[in-house]
């Protein structure tokens, strides 16, 4: 037994060492770049390794920590948002009879599928008529509806996962509608959704064209900083900024995952 | 009729979010598609299909492979999670595939770019572990760097769908046919693909539109023609201020991912009745 | 959930910051635009002014960073905004003339100090357009050909010499063809200057003639040709990337972005530029007004002093080695010998006077990119 689970771990550690290249040699290369000073070639390695990218991005005119801090606020705003109308679509979407089901699915697709450039600028010319450009709310606006195609489409397919048995078990035995949602659909549905709100967040956090239309010069977004400096070839800049927007992206998925088990965990034995 | 009713409120305020704040100024693109000078007509299309129909299947097919290689890992790597004997190795796969998701891609680009370059950081790694002399090194920064950036960035994004569809199926079917000595590869494609094939699909077809319309990447990697579509829009409105051709562009590529999103509907259309 | 949602809301408008007493800049270009400001201008400005405070937004390097200037202010003037949300801007040269024909921006040129300092051609006719009055130049930028000295010791001098010495040494010469910059363009450009059949001199000031624009089949013939003998790089930067990791040995840059890669350590020290015969083009970054500013005194305040003899100097020259916007000769006397002399250290100023060529005016530069992607992207 024992010679057996030795052998299995040799493929085992290819296929996870091979997997681990692929994933983080491209992100050592970030993590290099942040710290390298002088590097080029034919010098495999960085020749002098410093931190003075660090202070310019850090310099306090820079405002990298409150970018960073409008770009949570922002992101977090949206994953409410987006969830709030998404749950209620994606329910009926999945479970109720709908005319032009199939062109309502395809509407929340538009915002990603036509390239948005020369849409926000007529976008920008109606939240200025409307007062809404310069304010979180505008940007947060413009995020959800880009970021509802996540939401409202994994919703969808995640209610249609959950047996409708069950919910139809807990409404013989006297549960209300509402209430067959909240304690059998939705814990059940719970994965997907989270995984749509982690969606929702990362395109929040990276969004430049619509945050730059909407919210510049008031709200100033980390990925502002971030595209600038990431289009015109400023690799440490960039990576240091990517490296920070790390940070809130996996802090949001490690509350979410505890939040989710906990709540899966809580329905056990109900 | 009430249910009718009922579904018809639960969508609205998500619908009129997008309609209003989306479909609303996107009209004035497409109105702005057909237009030429004071008139209206199909000239900017048929400059369009003139000088970037090539772009056009590039794009299609470069997706399509990004998408199809998306689908194998997502699939092989939520497989694994969940079937997965060794808990020691599945714990390491789930810590490890998640990582790229969290890079934007406009630093995807930039990080491919300085990796996958033949004087990248992985051929200079190859090359001083003696796997290859600096001869045989290869720049990969063409179509495959752009399929490889794809599917780097969104295979995670498509695996946290799958393995969340998969670990909400129930468990009894898989240990039956684990106890009557079925193979796990075959549970994975006979039992589970099935069960998940509808989750599979969404998550494929928002990795779809999502990478029709990224620019930094192709941006960033491939300068040879042709080029996605995305590069073709920027370039018309950055260096001609064509915004008649670029919506048009605009307005192709829309309806190239609706054609594959229709695919979806059709199918969810056939499940449900 | 609700209240968590209230809270936020509440704080999100809350931190919305007050305009009142910002003053607004919006950058086209690369991040050491940003920095520029932020670093430098900035708190000089905010020193002479107390109380004001200077904030500034990238948008972006290339042509699509001024285009997303232009769009701001398209989307503001369809809005019928009574005030703009920007005081100043830096734009590339092409945008200068749509910005003047739709009106959006006010001529302070005049009004300030430093404006009778501006002679050159460039800041009253850009690409054939007349913008006289409205745009003070920040700085001008040139292209031109980077090497590394210690792999190629005696570059060519010209374009036919460059010709053949990328036939001698194929895929060694790299250039980012049109659609991933300006430095690209600015090759195909020159290149058209030197081998088109045409006047070139008609092509940089004009007037546009549509006869003109059959000219070129040859020289696009030529360079379909060269560059099955080049390797095509991914944008501005991309050629200076691959420079860096030596994949290049030579190829066309902004000499304002290959001072800054040096500076950051991304090139090797050692590398030089040329400028080959007959020239390349070049443009100036314009700092431009709007017209509906919310604080036009001010902005024309901070342009005088970002276009002031003693900024050209320190803020344009020493600190960038960038050539200066207004006259070169207000701004030598403020600099010690060495920061002038190192400003053209690779390009002589004789050279920089023949060989730095403005682009053709707007309907030429967009007859030979239409021309360029039918004859040799294809």
């Amino acid at each position: 037994m024992m010679v057996r689970i030795d052998l299995w771990w040799l493929p085992r550690a290819f296929v996870l060492g091979l997997l681990a290249f692929v994933i983080f040699g491209p992100l050592t290369n970030l993590v290099l770049w942040t710290v390298a000073e002088k590097w080029y070639f034919p010098h495999m390695l960085p020749l002098e390794y410093g931190v003075s990218f660090w202070q310019r991005v850090f310099s306090p005119r820079g405002n990298a920590m409150e970018s960073l801090g409008t770009s949570v606020l922002i992101a977090t705003l949206t994953v409410i948002a987006s969830l709030a109308l998404a749950i209620p679509a994606g329910y009926a979407l999945s479970r109720l009879k709908l005319p032009f089901r199939g062109l309502i699915l395809l509407a929340f697709l538009i915002p990603q599928a036509f390239p948005n450039l020369p849409v926000y600028v007529n976008i920008a010319r109606f939240f200025y008529q409307i007062g809404l450009n310069g304010t979180i709310p505008g940007v947060v606006m413009v995020h959800v509806t880009h970021g509802l195609v996540f939401a409202v489409w994994i919703a969808t397919a995640a209610f249609s996962a959950v047996e409708i048995d069950l919910e139809d078990a807990a409404r013989s035995i006297g549960a209300g509608p509402i209430q067959a949602f909240r304690d059998v659909t939705l814990p059940l549905a719970a994965p997907g959704l989270m995984a749509s709100a982690i969606f929702v967040f990362l395109e929040s956090l990276d969004e430049f064209t619509g945050s730059y239309f909407v919210g510049a010069p008031d709200v100033t977004t980390l990925p502002l900083l971030l595209y600038t400096a990431g289009a015109g070839g400023n690799y440490q800049i960039a990576s240091i900024t990517a490296l920070l927007l790390l940070v809130p992206s996996i802090g949001f998925m490690l509350v979410v995952e505890r939040f989710l088990r906990a709540d899966v965990l809580s329905k056990v034995g109900h | 009729m009430q249910k009718r009713l009922l579904a018809i409120l639960l969508v609205l305020p998500a619908l009129t979010m997008i309609v209003l704040f989306f479909i609303v100024p996107l009209f004035a693109s497409i109105v702005g598609a057909f237009e030429i000078g004071d008139t209206f007509g199909l000239g900017n299309f048929t400059k369009s299909f003139e000088l970037y129909s090539k772009d056009m299947i590039f794009s299609l097919v470069i997706v399509g492979i990004s998408a199809a290689f998306i689908g194998l890992f997502s699939v092989a790597i939520g497989g694994y999670l969940i079937l997965g004997e060794n808990p020691r190795a599945v714990a390491l796969l789930r810590w490890l595939y998640r990582w790229p998701m969290f890079i934007p891609f406009i630093v995807v680009g930039q990080v491919m770019r300085t990796f996958l370059a033949k004087n990248g950081l992985m051929n200079n790694i190859f090359v001083s572990l003696g796997l290859l002399t600096p001869l045989q090194t290869v720049g990969f920064l063409d179509w495959r760097g752009i399929v490889i950036a794809f599917v780097w960035k969104q295979t995670p994004f498509v695996t946290l769908l799958v393995a969340g569809a998969m670990a909400s199926l129930d468990r009894s079917t898989i240990e039956a046919a684990r106890n009557l000595g079925a193979s796990r590869l075959r549970i994975l494609i006979e039992i589970v693909l099935p069960q998940i094939a509808g989750t599979l699909l969404v998550g494929l077809i928002l990795s779809f539109v999502t990478m029709m319309s990224v620019l930094s990447v192709p941006l960033m990697i491939n300068a040879q023609s042709p080029t996605m579509l995305t590069a073709d829009i920027a370039f018309r409105i950055n260096a001609h201020g064509d915004y008649g051709v670029a919506n048009a562009l605009g307005m192709i590529s829309l309806l190239l991912t609706a054609g594959v999103a229709l695919i979806y509907l059709r199918q969810t259309v056939r499940e449900r009745s | 959930m609700k209240r968590l949602l209230q809270a936020s809301l509440i704080l999100g408008l809350a931190a919305t910051p007050a305009a009142a007493a910002d003053l607004t800049v919006l950058t086209a270009g690369d991040q050491n635009m940003v920095d520029y400001v932020n670093d430098y201008l900035g708190p000089l400005f905010e020193k002479e002014n107390p109380g004001m405070k200077v904030r500034v937004v990238g948008t972006g390097p290339g042509d699509a960073g001024s285009q997303k200037i232009v769009e701001r202010f398209d989307a503001q003037a369809k809005a019928n905004t009574e005030k703009w949300d920007a005081d100043v801007a830096v734009i590339h040269e092409k945008f200068a003339g749509p910005l003047v024909k739709d009106g959006y921006l006010e001529s302070y040129r005049s009004k300030i100090a430093s404006g009778a300092m501006v002679t050159s051609e460039k800041a009253k006719m850009a690409l054939g357009s007349d913008v006289d009055g409205y745009v003070m130049p920040m700085f001008s930028s040139q292209t031109a050909i980077a090497y590394n000295p210690s792999v190629i010791p005696n570059p060519p001098k010209s374009y036919e010499e460059l010709v053949a010495w990328a036939k001698q040494n194929p895929k060694q010469f790299g250039y980012n063809g049109i659609k991933g910059g300006a430095s690209g363009v600015s090759f195909v450009m020159g290149w058209i200057y030197a081998f088109g059949d045409g006047d070139a001199n008609k092509l940089m000031n004009g007037p546009f003639d549509e006869a003109e624009t059959t000219k070129w089949d040859k020289a696009f013939a030529g360079l379909k040709d060269f560059t099955t003998n080049a390797v095509l790089t991914p944008g501005n930067a991309g050629t200076l990337d691959m420079l860096s990791r030596g994949e290049i040995a030579m190829g066309p840059v902004w000499v304002d972005m290959f001072y800054s890669w040096k500076a950051d350590g991304k090139l090797p020290p050692e590398m030089k530029l040329f400028l080959p015969a007959p020239g390349m083009p070049g443009q100036p970054m314009h700092y431009v007004i709007p017209a509906k500013s919310p604080n036009t005194e001010l902005a024309e305040k901070f342009v005088a002093l970002a276009t002031s003899p003693k900024v050209q100097a320190d803020g344009i020259v020493k600190r960038f080695n960038w050539y200066p916007g207004i006259d070169a000769k207000f701004v030598q006397p403020e600099l010690d010998k060495a920061s002038w002399d190192k400003l053209f250290v690779d390009i002589s100023p004789d050279d920089l006077a023949s060989k730095g060529k403005p682009f053709p005016i707007a309907p030429y530069n967009k007859a030979i990119l239409e021309a360029y992607e039918k004859n040799v992207a294809n």
